[in-house]
């Protein structure tokens, strides 16, 4: 047993056409036992970022404040809001500082950034637990059933998804790669980034 | 050095020590990092250097990025490849190329390969082999072309062609076979695509794309994913699910203000003179 | 040939017994290889080392060896009670190797006779291998003594049986179920070689879950739909909750006239909507969060979330 696997949980982000999806469990465990089916891993950074932090859960919410503080910080000296581009390097400079003591969480990040034109392009990153960077193009998985959603998502996902679409893509990818993790599940949250808003379903998932 | 006390001192922090000691001995090992069991080589021609990498990070057995970039960039004319624990070689290159560019903004030249050179060694022997860091530091001086390998542990060699990470092996059976001195530059570019192929090819740990970067004494050209062996095929089917097809309990809908507008309303305008 | 063979092999001991010669080919169909049943117990062959019983520790169980070699499956939820009607068993149909889930769909219940059911906790291959080898001997007894076996006999036979390999890492935690001349019966038997008669035994990572809602609702006189409601609501209280429990509950109930297979439950569709129309079951889904949907203050009701 891992510590990873202390307290469960997955996290998977997917890229779609001028849109990115990020997607977690609602597990806390204690090992086997199930303690909460309403644990929150994503959290919003700005209006356009969200961080999802799968692993153990006391780190979870220490970063969920470090950063949270640290971007507060960003906003405040620089005046303008965090692009995604440089949140990753801000998580990925975070956890590297405890290389040598480090914090047991794999954050996945899923945002819009802003282009010159006044468009929007959508990114998505993942690091391992001491912060080594891996900005993908087509999606990015984490947790204890990141082997499974490797699988699926490696399967399920295609190139230029519509919103509507990467949400059903993202939702089952999670949704049977949970269902084949014993540390995962009991619930589901899908968040959905557009550039004129962002789509929260809760979704119905098996309860075992 | 006088630090705003809201921000914690530069370098490592050990505050997570005692407790992530406390689990291990309690029996639950250290999750894995990313790794790069990669293939690196670079060789010397007549103008200056090739470097080479893979484009594969593993966390295990698993296949974590598929098309990562090895070469870092160190100064315009000093690059180096990483392998081993891919956080650390990223961070290291990272902070030997700022050092670098101080060091050259306080001198006022070009700094030399060794330098660099130095600055690793000096960094990894003080972490005894903690940072698990093997690079491969190539580039251009004043004083000619230089090629090194770095290893974890802050021994270095200086050879006309290196090899480095778990398709090492395999890299150097192709330069012993094919490297002569002199070697023109295409000779050279295409020496280092074969011994990085056939790491890709007999190693498990690297794999994908081919990553390369030419270093003369006035220009440096990287060439990203130079070759591409491993394309993946179109998918014979695709499974986009109809809509509507997954079930869900409750839904928020978070508007964004996409463009804002200042309107004045009514009034005089504020006196800013 | 094969003394020849023998010489030079590392195993000088004698591969090939005797007895055993004596008997023909058609012997080893007709037992399923089982071996001979005019010999005993069957004997398997240990490995030639001087002390077995601590080399196969090492391999088999991974308390004592984190690293071994064959991993043994601990995760299920199995329970069995004995009321007024006779004997409900119900179990989970989970099955894990670490995390991963490895199959959803897997028959916990063993059938051992018509009369008899085992239930399945710890090594899947061994309970099922003993098992079925202990249906056999049962139906050795009903020719030899023109009656049925007692469930106490059947379970004692498995006892004594397991014991013999004691330490040598058989797995198993298993509940022997059934109606014999004295009525409902249950017993647990396990590897250790323990073995309890009793009237309410849950077994496996679950059964703290299950014995919390069995203990609650168990009454001697409960009636057959109340019975059956309270061992499905027992193994979805334990799916819902264990890690390594789930995926469908599957529902036995032993009678006088043998044991009926009641149904098969998915463990998601009991949180959501319930069994369905099933005699004794409640209306709506078992989970809590739909039992007080609009009624909690953590899910208040839609007007009361406006105000």
């Amino acid at each position: 047993m891992s510590i990873m696997e202390y307290n469960g949980g997955s996290v998977v982000a997917m890229v779609g056409k001028d849109c990115v999806a990020i997607a977690s469990d609602l597990r806390l465990g204690n090992q086997a036992l199930g303690i909460s089916s309403n644990f929150q891993k994503i959290f919003p950074i700005t209006d356009r970022i969200y961080l999802g932090l799968p692993g153990l859960a006391t780190d979870v919410t220490t970063l969920r404040e470090r950063f949270r503080f640290r971007v507060n910080m960003y906003t405040i000296k620089e005046e303008r809001e965090i692009e995604p581009e440089t949140f990753a390097h801000l998580v990925s400079s975070t956890l590297y500082e405890h290389r040598f003591g480090p914090y047991f969480v794999e954050p996945v990040m899923a945002g819009l950034s802003k282009t010159p034109s006044g468009g929007v392009k959508p990114f998505i990153a993942a690091t391992d637990l001491i912060g080594c960077l891996n900005f993908a193009k087509d999606f990015v998985v984490a947790g204890t059933a990141s082997s499974k959603l490797y699988g699926v998502a490696e399967g399920l996902w295609e190139p230029d998804l519509e919103a509507e679409d990467l949400f059903e893509t993202i939702s089952q990818t999670l949704l049977n790669a949970v269902d084949r993790d014993a540390y995962s599940g009991w619930g589901c949250i899908v968040h959905v980034i557009t550039k004129d808003k962002v789509v929260t379903r809760t979704l119905k998932g098996r309860m075992d | 050095m006088s630090s705003s006390s809201i921000y914690s001192p530069p370098g490592f922090d050990f505050s997570n020590q005692l407790r992530n000691n406390f689990m291990l001995q309690k029996g639950l090992p250290l999750p894995k990092a990313t790794s790069t069991g990669t293939t690196i080589v670079g060789c010397l021609f007549k103008d200056g250097i090739v470097l080479g990498a893979d484009t594969r990070a593993t966390e295990g057995p698993i296949v974590a990025d598929k098309n990562c970039e090895k070469i870092h960039y160190i100064t315009e004319s000093i690059r180096c490849c990483g392998a081993g624990t891919a956080a650390d070689t990223e961070f290291t290159t990272a902070l030997i190329s700022s050092n670098m560019e101080m060091h050259a903004l306080q001198t006022g030249r070009k700094p030399r390969v060794v330098t660099a050179m130095t600055m690793l060694k000096q960094m990894l022997f003080r972490y005894q082999g903690q940072v698990g860091a093997a690079l491969v530091l190539g580039g251009v001086d004043a004083t000619g072309a230089h090629l090194f390998t770095i290893h974890p542990h802050g021994s270095t060699d200086k050879l006309p062609y290196v090899t480095m990470g778990s398709g090492s092996l395999a890299a150097m059976a192709v330069f012993e076979s094919g490297w002569k001195p002199n070697m023109e530059r295409e000779d050279a570019l295409n020496l280092v695509k074969l011994a990085i192929a056939a790491g890709i090819f007999n190693d498990l740990g690297s794999g994908s794309n081919i990553d390369a970067c030419i270093i003369t004494a006035n220009n440096t050209e990287m060439l990203r994913n130079v070759e591409m062996p491993n394309v993946r095929v179109q998918k014979e089917r695709d499974y986009k699910f109809r809509r509507g097809t997954t079930a869900w309990k409750k839904e928020d809908v978070r508007k964004l203000i996409v463009e804002e507008q200042t309107l004045l309303i009514g009034g005089d305008e504020m006196d800013t003179s | 040939m094969n003394s020849f063979a023998n010489r030079f092999s590392t195993n000088t001991t004698q591969l090939h017994s005797p007895e055993e010669d004596n008997f023909s080919d058609a012997t080893w169909g007709s037992q399923a290889g089982f071996g001979n049943i005019a010999m005993g117990v069957p004997t398997f062959s240990i490995p030639d080392v001087a002390d077995p019983t601590s080399f196969l520790q090492l391999h088999t169980d991974d308390h004592a060896d984190p690293n071994c070699r064959i991993k043994i499956q601990h995760g299920t939820t199995t329970l069995a009670f004995r009321f007024q009607g006779g004997v409900i068993v119900a179990v989970d149909s989970r099955a894990t190797a670490g995390s991963y889930v490895a199959s959803g769909t897997v028959k916990k219940v063993i059938e051992i006779n018509p009369y008899l059911l085992g239930t399945m906790a710890g090594g899947a291959a061994d309970c099922q291998y003993w098992e079925t080898y202990l249906g056999m001997h049962c139906r050795l007894h009903e020719l030899r003594n023109r009656e049925r076996i007692s469930v106490s006999a059947a379970s004692k036979y498995l006892s004594n049986l397991v014991y013999s390999y004691k330490g040598m890492g058989l797995s198993m935690g298993t509940m022997i179920c059934g109606w014999d001349k004295t009525g409902p019966a249950v017993f647990y038997v396990d590897s250790d070689g323990t073995r309890l008669k009793g009237d309410l035994f849950s077994v496996g990572s679950g059964s703290t879950f299950a014995y919390g809602v069995l203990d609650q609702g168990y009454r001697w006189d409960l009636t057959d739909a109340e019975a059956q409601e309270l061992g499905r609501r027992s193994i979805y209280a334990a799916g819902h909750r264990d890690a390594f429990s789930g995926n469908s509950c599957n529902l036995y109930h032993v009678k006088e006239d043998g044991w009926h297979f009641i149904g098969n439950y998915d463990i998601s569709k009991l949180h959501y909507d319930g069994p369905g129309d099933v005699p004794g079951a409640p209306e709506g889904g078992y989970g809590y969060d739909i039992r007080v949907e609009g009624l909690s203050s953590a899910n208040p009701p839609e007007a009361a979330a406006s105000a």
